[in-house]
């Protein structure tokens, strides 16, 4: 089988218009799409700034003794009084939205200043600051009365913005919605089981949330579409390979690999080979490239290298399959029409629905479904999941879909390549 | 050594190739001639066990090979009619990659290659690729690539066609010199009765499938024993003239060549005359007239009505 990886490799290297269509044309869209969408996937951070103002109209520490003479007058028990009062001086609604805004991942991209009521609003007119954060009236006492005895209304926190819809204006406003979608969700949580503390609930707020892609690391544009371009472009190894062999049939090569006395099941064999070792090679060169250039996976450790490695071997052998099964249709129907029909269609609609354009989250859910069963949407999730520090584990999944669908390819594969009398004439 | 036994192949209901026998010994030259559609190319796939007869037989050394190819493998080297090679490649890398799926590695391999490629002429220009290369030296490496693992007999599917006079000229004195000196057998199909002539001890003639007579080359052109060839040259072609003479009960064969005429007639028959005076009668003026002993190619004539090259 080296034989044939070796003369596979140099027929693809001597062959330009293939070189390029592999190499250059994912290269020249990973910088396209990459320069045209940055800004609109979540690890984009780095050019994003926005500066806010918070008013605050609330006295957290009047609140917080507003709330523990309350507790007195309602009667709790010595110990349970004293208890609540240290968690409601710890979680504190307010305390718990300066923390986050002053996380790190967000530092970096929102600057928060405490104004007057009149000064933010001058200062959002003129357009030196893209919202207003206002915190209301007995906000912490309120909040406090709602979280922890389940009593009252709440309170809610107002955002005033001067351009509605505009990008920034409009992620201050999910960071706002997610900070308070997550304070009440754990509340809930915390209430449903009887916990009298959100403490305890804060340690839970992982709950449900780890399967999303938000849940990780962010992705800039170079990440996403570094890999988006490589598992579609990855594709057209198949169809390359699977045309090669149809020119092998057509000028006899192929009839002199038979009169060796080569099983038929070799050259097959080789076809799968070839296929995965130019796809490694393919993948190794566009990452490479994609590192040295647009700096998209730049500083990573040898532990992110070993995983993409890994999944990119997956990724390889799945192509392998493919190439087999083209291989097998061209031999056998003496054409190559499935091999364009492949590489001219069916590439760019796996690539669509697999989320090589744009995530799949954006798309309707039975599109994005359909996309996870395609091999490039698989490898798309895997790398992706690793790519946001998740474990191996949850990347098993869509591997087992990629090692799934290659198996099956290599079976239908076997079954409908020519027996070897028929295969020459 | 090598023979078929009633050989058939049907393709979708059309018989490509009818109930062929033949035989070669060791160290035979065998000639298959015959128009396009013959069937000589198939008949010579299913030989190389490329393609299953539909019915019949192919024995080597007195064993089938239709349910076993393997031993045949070993010994057959195919120069198929198509540049069977990768454009993309050296004639010294196809060479190695032929080479090493016939299972030679290392310094074999590579003295090997060098061997055949010397054999071919082409030791200068190695390291070119292909697709560099002229119709007649593509033509020669496709002969070597089937020469690398050392056959014992050589199948050449019309090996020269389309090619220069030089390559032409070599493959055919290669092709010699491995049948006479190294004794290789070899099976030759050709379009070219010259070559044919040339390189081969015995003949078969294929039309519409059938092999319609066999023999060495005397025992063929004793069938034309009792005729001679005349070649009419005239000034330009004459219908009429052709017509009139086609249809002369003197005459037993009658064909229109480049030059002007070609008629088969009995020996002795002193037909000149009447043939100038029919000339005279449609104002055809004669050239140059010449009388011949009958060719392999007068053979095929007057065997199948048709031109080899029709």
């Amino acid at each position: 089988m080296i034989d044939f990886l070796k003369k596979d490799i140099l027929v693809i290297a001597r062959d330009r218009t293939e070189l390029i269509v592999l190499l250059f044309m994912p290269f020249i869209l990973i910088g396209i799409l990459g320069f045209a969408l940055r800004g609109v996937l979540g690890g984009d951070t780095g050019e994003l700034n926005m500066d806010v103002a918070m008013v605050i109209n609330d006295n957290e520490q009047v609140g917080i003794e507003k709330f523990s003479e309350e507790l007195h007058e309602l009667g709790f028990p010595e110990e349970v009084h004293t208890e609540l009062q240290v968690v409601a001086s710890e979680i504190s609604p307010y305390h718990l939205l300066t923390n986050m805004l002053e996380e790190e991942s967000l530092q970096d991209m929102i600057h928060v200043m405490e104004l007057g009521e009149e000064e933010a609003e001058k200062e959002l007119m003129d357009g030196n600051i893209v919202a207003v954060l206002t915190i209301p009236e007995n906000f912490t006492y309120d909040s406090l009365h709602k979280m922890l005895l389940n009593q009252g209304d709440g309170s809610n926190l107002q955002i005033t913005v001067n351009d509605y819809g505009s990008l920034y204006a409009s992620m201050f406003q999910d960071i706002i919605d997610g900070f308070a979608h997550n304070l009440n969700f754990e509340t809930a949580i915390s209430l449903t089981l009887g916990e009298n503390t959100a403490r305890e609930s804060t340690i839970d707020r992982n709950l449900g949330g780890t399967e999303t892609i938000s849940a990780g690391e962010p992705i800039n544009s170079f990440q996403y579409y570094t890999i988006g371009m490589a598992v579609m472009f990855v594709l057209f190894v198949g169809a390359t390979i699977s045309s090669k062999a149809y020119v092998e049939k057509r000028n006899h090569t192929f009839n002199r690999i038979l009169l060796s006395g080569k099983p038929s099941y070799m050259y097959l064999g080789g076809k799968t080979i070839s296929a995965a070792m130019i796809t490694l090679i393919q993948l190794v060169i566009l990452f490479s490239l994609s590192t040295l250039i647009f700096g998209a996976f730049r500083g990573k450790t040898i532990e992110f290298w070993l995983g993409m490695g890994f999944i990119s071997i997956v990724v390889a052998l799945c192509v392998g399959g493919v190439a087999t099964l083209l291989t097998s249709i061209a031999i056998r129907l003496n054409s190559d029409s499935v091999s364009h029909i492949f590489s001219g269609g069916l590439v760019s609609l796996f690539a669509f629905v697999g989320g090589s354009f744009f995530p799949t989250s954006d798309m309707p859910a039975m599109v994005a479904t359909i996309g996870n069963w395609t091999p490039n949407g698989a490898a798309l999730t895997a790398y992706l999941q690793w790519m946001q520090g998740l474990e191996m584990s949850t990347l098993i999944s869509p591997l087992s879909r990629i090692v799934g669908t290659f198996i099956l390819l290599l079976i239908v594969s076997v079954f409908i390549f020519p027996k070897r009398r028929s295969a020459s004439s | 050594m090598l023979e078929t036994e009633e050989l058939r192949k049907i393709f979708k209901g059309k018989t490509a190739v009818d109930g062929v026998n033949l035989y070669m010994d060791k160290g035979e030259s065998i000639g298959l001639l015959g128009p396009n559609g013959a069937g000589k190319s198939t008949t010579i796939s299913m030989i190389s066990s490329l393609v299953k007869p539909t019915s019949g037989d192919v024995r080597l050394h007195g064993r089938s090979i239709i349910k076993d190819p393997t031993n045949m493998r070993q010994v057959l080297g195919v120069v198929p009619q198509e540049i069977a090679l990768y454009e993309e490649l050296t004639a010294y890398e196809n060479l190695k990659f032929f080479g090493r799926i016939y299972g030679l590695r290392g310094k074999l391999l590579e003295s090997k290659v060098q061997e055949v490629i010397e054999l071919v002429g082409l030791k200068d220009r190695q390291k070119e690729v292909v697709t560099t290369y002229s119709g007649g030296m593509k033509r020669r490496v496709n002969m070597a690539a089937a020469m690398l693992h050392e056959p014992e007999i050589l199948i050449m599917d019309e090996p020269t066609v389309g090619i220069d006079p030089q390559s032409r000229s070599h493959i055919l004195e290669t092709v010699r010199e491995l049948n006479q000196k190294k004794g290789l057998a070899v099976l030759y199909t050709s379009h070219y009765m010259e070559e044919v002539e040339r390189l081969c001890d015995r003949v078969y003639i294929m039309d519409h499938g059938r092999v319609i007579a066999s023999g060495t080359k005397e025992e063929l052109k004793s069938i034309l024993s009792g005729e001679e060839t005349i070649l009419i040259d005239l000034d330009r072609q004459h219908p009429k003239l052709f017509k009139e003479l086609e249809g002369n009960k003197s005459i037993l064969q009658a064909l229109e060549t480049e030059k002007g005429l070609k008629l088969i007639v009995p020996k002795g028959s002193r037909l000149l005359g009447t043939v100038f005076q029919i000339a005279e009668r449609h104002h055809a003026q004669i050239l140059n007239v010449n009388v011949q002993i009958p060719t392999l190619e007068d053979v095929f004539l007057h065997l199948t009505g048709r031109k080899l090259r029709d």
